[in-house]
C-alpha cells in the first residue's frame, strides 16, 4: 500500500471552521429563551449599544462570554493535548497525565475555601496557574536523574501526584461549610457557569500567548516522533524543549482549570480523531485540534444544557460521557484494524 | 575538519577508545555485534557523553557546543529508523533541516529545493508524498540517507547505512559516500561486510568487546589472523583478480575454538 490516506489541509480546515461556526450559533441560540439565528447579531449588537432587553441581555451577558469560554478552553485543552502527546509520543497522554488539571484546581479549591477568591477576579486563575505550575515543577524534578528526563518517571510521577491532588481535594472538600461545598464541586464536576468577560479576556490572553508557543514548537515535535535520540541528533534541545513545553501547558491548562474545573478528555480525543486526517504534522494538527476541541466543547455544553431541560448537566459530565466510551470505540476500531492487517 | 576521541569510556561497552579522522576519510567500524561500534558512534555524535575521556570538534569538547551547532555540524543516521513514522517522506525528509529553520520554524526556498533533489539522488522521487510507513526497509534506509544529506553538516556519522540495501543500492551509497569525502567530507560509518569495507573505505577500526583493538589502512588491518580472532571464523584473503581490491573466503562450518587448529592446517597445507 502505497497511497496517502491523508485528506488536504484546506478541505479539513474548511469543515473545521463550519463545524465551530455552526456549534458557536446553536449555543447562542439555543437555551430557555430561545433566540433565532437570524437575530444574534442585532441582539449582540443591541447589548453592546446598552439595550437592555431581554435578548439583548442573555445574547451579550450570559450566552457570548458562555460560548468564549467554551470556545477557547476547549481549543487549548485539545492543542494542549496533541502537545503533550508529542512530547511524550504517547497517544494516550493529556493535560490530565501531568497532574496540572488535578493541581490547578486543587489551587482554585484551596482559594475559594480560604476565601480569597473574594479578592478579585484574577485570584483564582492566578492560584490554579501557580498551583498546576508547582505540580508539575515537582513531577519534573521528580523525574529528571542527571539532566535526564525520564518520560515514563515524568507520566507515573504525574499519576501518583494527580491522585495526591485528588484525595487533597476531598479533604477539603469534607471540611468545607455548606455554601463553600457547592463551590467546590463545581470545579470537581467541570462547569461553564461562572463565564463573565473578563473570564474570557484572560483565557483569550493566555491562549494566545500558550498558543503561539504551541506554533513554534511544531517542528521540535515533529522531529521528537521519531525518538529522542533522532530529535537531538538533527538539532533539537531536548531537555529545554521539554521545560518550555511543560511550562506552557500548565499556563494554559491553569487557566482553563480556573476558568471552568476539571475537564476531561477533549485534549485526548481531538488530536487523536484529528491526527488521522490532517496528518501528524504539528503545523496542522495543532490549529486543526484548537478548532477541533472548541466545537467539541461548545456542542457538548449544548447537549448539557438542552438533553435535561431545565436542568442543566455541567459539561464536563457531558464530554466524560460522550468522550469516555467513543476513546473505548476509537481505541477497539484501532487494534482491531491493525490486526486485520 | 576534524574529529578526534581521546581516551573514552562509555562504561564498560566502551573502553579508552582514542583516535584522530578528518575530512577526506571513509572511516570503517568493523567488529562483531556488541563490539561497541554503534556507542563509538553515539560519542562522536555528541549524543552520548562519555563516562571518562572527551571526544572534540575542530579541538572543541562537543559537550560545549549546543544541540543545533552540533546537527550544523554533524549528520547521524541511527541503524533503525521507526516503522511507524506516520509522516510523508518529504515531511521526514525535511526533519534533517531542523537546525537551519528560522526564528517561526521556516525553510528557505533554498532549503525546500534540497529534499527533491536529494529524493531524486536516491532514487526515492516518486515517493515524496508517500507515508514513510509504507516503504520497504531499504528505501527507508536511504530516506534516513536523504535526511542526512539535506542536513548539509560535514560530517558524516551513519550506523549500519547499507544493512537493508540490495547489491545496486549498497554500492551506490558507498560509492556517493567516497565522493563525499573526496569533496572533503569526514564519513564514519559502521559497516558488517569485510569486503565492501576494504574496498570503499580509506580507513578501518577493528573494535572488539567494547576496545580498538587497531586502526588504519583497510589490507593492513584486514589481516587473516585478525579476521579469525575477532570473528572467529577462519578465512583466506586474496586479491579480487578483476581489480585491486581485497577478498575473503570464509572455510565454511568452522566454530571458534577450531579456528586456530584450521588455521595451523592451513599454514602446513600452503
Amino acid at each position: 500500500m502505497r497511497v496517502n490516506s491523508r485528506v488536504g489541509s484546506f478541505p479539513v480546515f474548511f469543515v473545521l471552521c463550519g463545524l465551530l461556526l455552526v456549534a458557536l450559533t446553536l449555543e447562542v441560540s439555543l437555551g430557555p429563551i430561545g433566540i433565532s439565528p437570524g437575530k444574534i447579531i442585532s441582539a449582540t449588537l443591541a447589548y453592546f449599544q446598552g439595550s437592555r432587553g431581554a435578548d439583548a441581555v442573555v445574547m451579550g451577558a450570559i450566552r457570548w462570554p458562555r460560548a468564549l469560554v467554551a470556545a477557547l478552553v476547549g481549543g487549548s485543552l485539545a492543542a494542549t493535548g496533541a502537545v503533550l502527546q508529542a512530547i511524550f509520543r504517547n497517544p494516550m497522554a493529556d493535560p490530565g497525565i501531568i497532574g496540572v488539571s488535578s493541581g490547578g484546581s486543587l489551587g482554585a479549591v484551596a482559594v475559594i475555601q480560604l476565601g480569597w477568591s473574594q479578592a478579585g477576579i484574577w485570584v483564582t486563575p492566578v492560584a490554579a496557574f501557580l498551583t498546576g505550575l508547582l505540580t508539575v515543577w515537582v513531577i519534573y524534578r521528580l523525574a529528571t536523574v542527571q539532566g535526564r528526563t525520564a518520560l515514563y518517571a515524568l507520566l507515573l510521577a504525574g499519576v501518583a501526584l494527580g491522585s495526591l491532588a485528588s484525595a487533597l481535594m476531598s479533604l477539603l472538600l469534607s471540611l468545607a461549610p455548606l455554601e463553600t461545598m457547592q463551590q467546590i464541586l463545581f470545579w470537581l464536576m467541570g462547569g461553564l457557569d461562572d463565564s463573565s468577560w473578563p473570564v474570557a479576556g484572560i483565557l483569550a490572553g493566555v491562549t494566545l500567548v500558550g498558543g503561539g508557543f504551541y506554533f513554534w514548537l511544531a517542528p521540535a515535535l515533529d522531529v521528537l516522533s521519531l525518538g529522542e535520540e533522532q530529535a537531538e541528533g538533527v538539532g533539537v534541545s531536548l531537555q529545554r524543549m521539554k521545560q518550555l513545553a511543560l511550562f506552557a501547558s500548565a499556563m494554559v491548562v491553569g487557566t482553563c482549570v480556573s476558568a471552568t474545573g476539571v475537564i476531561g478528555f477533549v485534549g485526548l480525543i481531538v488530536p487523536h480523531l484529528l491526527r488521522h486526517w490532517v496528518g501528524p504534522s504539528h503545523r496542522r494538527l495543532l490549529p486543526a485540534s484548537a478548532l477541533g476541541g472548541a466545537s467539541l466543547l461548545l456542542l457538548a455544553d449544548v447537549v448539557g444544557r438542552m438533553a435535561l431541560q431545565p436542568v442543566e448537566i455541567n459539561v464536563g459530565i457531558v464530554t466524560s460521557c460522550l468522550g469516555a466510551p467513543f476513546f473505548l470505540y476509537l481505541l477497539r476500531r484501532r487494534t482491531t484494524g491493525t490486526q486485520g492487517g | 575538519m576534524e574529529l578526534q576521541v581521546a581516551d573514552a569510556d562509555y562504561g564498560t561497552i566502551l573502553q579508552q577508545a582514542s583516535g584522530t579522522w578528518q575530512g577526506g576519510q571513509v572511516v570503517g567500524l568493523l567488529g562483531p555485534n556488541g563490539a561497541g561500534k554503534s556507542t563509538l558512534l553515539r560519542l562522536l555524535a555528541g549524543l552520548w557523553r562519555p563516562s571518562h575521556g572527551r571526544v572534540t570538534l575542530n579541538g572543541q569538547d562537543l559537550r560545549n557546543l549546543t544541540s543545533r551547532q552540533r546537527a550544523l555540524q554533524i549528520a547521524y543516521l541511527p541503524q533503525e529508523l521507526p516503522e511507524d513514522i506516520a509522516y510523508t517522506v518529504k515531511e521526514f525528509v525535511e526533519m534533517g533541516m531542523y537546525a537551519k529553520r528560522g526564528l517561526w520554524g521556516g525553510l528557505s526556498a533554498t532549503h525546500r529545493r534540497l529534499v527533491p533533489e536529494a529524493l531524486d539522488s536516491l532514487n526515492l522521487g516518486r515517493y515524496m508524498n508517500t507515508p514513510m510507513a509504507s516503504l520497504s526497509g531499504g528505501e527507508r534506509q536511504r530516506a534516513g540517507l536523504a535526511r542526512c544529506l539535506v542536513q548539509g553538516s560535514p560530517i558524516f556519522l551513519l550506523d549500519e547505512p547499507t544493512a537493508n540495501l540490495d547489491l545496486y543500492h549498497q554500492l551506490d551509497i558507498l560509492n556517493r559516500l567516497g565522493t563525499f569525502a573526496r569533496e572533503g567530507y569526514l564519513v564514519v560509518l559502521a559497516i558488517h561486510d569485510l569486503e565492501m569495507a576494504a574496498r570503499f573505505c580509506t580507513t578501518l577500526v577493528l573494535l572488539a568487546n567494547g576496545k580498538i583493538l587497531v586502526q588504519g589502512e583497510p589490507s593492513k588491518v584486514l589481516t587473516e589472523q585478525r579476521v579469525v580472532e575477532v570473528f572467529g571464523v577462519p578465512v583466506r584473503r586474496f586479491r579480487d583478480p578483476y581489480g585491486d581490491f581485497i577478498r575473503f573466503s570464509f572455510l565454511q562450518g568452522e566454530l571458534k575454538s577450531q579456528a586456530s587448529a584450521v588455521i595451523r592446517r592451513l599454514e602446513e597445507w600452503v
